[in-house]
């Protein structure tokens, strides 16, 4: 496999307005404490990267932009890569589209885990009182015998 | 400073530095580490990359810098690029990435 590396112009780090326009499209998560912070650094080769840092304590890359030559590359955590353009706005977009397609994730896996134990709780629940029922049965001859 | 020159940059940088989590010094003598090795094999990040059959060489600075991790299911393949026994590279990591862990499979004495 060959690995792009963008020969030709060097990057000198993040220009303000490039490095704004992507704070800014990662605020909402910063503002909601979803993500811990961010933090630059560059490549080997002087290429600026961004990472989106995940809550505390662990403050894990979540979310990486590099710039290579003119093209914006996004990474997830893992190096999987989920966007790639050369376009700051179009990068912008893909960001805030990464970020909310993670968000409703969370919010359907938190979902699901409260069905599932919903459904365990009402079928423990539901086990109990069978038990009982059925013990009742048993026992209200005799205690009528008795009475 | 460019970060300084980025309107929302001073409370989300102020509040990780205040929080200097031992995790992510952890995770850059991680990366320090994984420089080194490389460094003894001869490769750069793009040949590392072109290795481990990545499109952009990225990731690897990504983990070089102390942000990201070596995802367990490719471990064996970072061993391998780097010339390095995949069992004591796996263990070697686990001492950075989950010390705790670490401690109690290869550390605690009977």
């Amino acid at each position: 496999m060959t690995v792009i590396a963008f020969p030709g112009r060097r990057n000198s780090g993040w220009r303000p307005a490039e490095l704004n326009e992507v704070v800014a499209s990662v605020a909402g998560r910063l503002a909601g404490g979803d993500a811990g912070g961010w933090d630059i650094g560059v490549t080997e080769r002087g290429d600026p990267q961004f990472y989106l840092l995940g809550p505390p304590p662990h403050h894990e890359c979540i979310l990486c932009i590099s710039r290579l030559g003119s093209v914006y590359v996004l990474e997830n955590g893992k190096g999987q890569v989920l966007f790639e353009h050369g376009s700051l706005l179009a990068l912008a977009d893909a960001v805030k589209r990464v970020l909310r397609n993670k968000k409703a994730d969370i919010v359907a896996r938190a979902t699901l885990a409260w069905f599932v134990i919903r459904e365990a709780f009402v079928e423990k629940v539901e086990a109990m009182l069978g038990e009982s029922e059925e013990l009742l049965v048993h026992l209200a001859p005799q205690l009528a015998a008795l009475a | 400073m460019e970060r300084e020159q980025a309107g929302f940059t001073m409370r989300p940088r102020t509040q990780f530095a205040r929080a200097a989590p031992e995790a992510k010094v952890r995770r850059r003598q991680a990366g320090t580490w994984l420089k080194q090795l490389r460094a003894r094999a001869g490769l750069s990040q793009i040949e590392l990359a072109q290795r481990l059959g990545l499109k952009y060489y990225t990731f690897i600075s990504q983990v070089e810098n102390g942000f990201g991790r070596v995802p367990t299911e490719s471990m064996e393949a970072w061993a391998r690029a780097l010339g390095a026994k995949p069992s004591s590279f796996a263990r070697q990591l686990l001492s950075y990435y989950d010390p705790e862990l670490h401690r109690l499979l290869f550390e605690v004495k009977q």
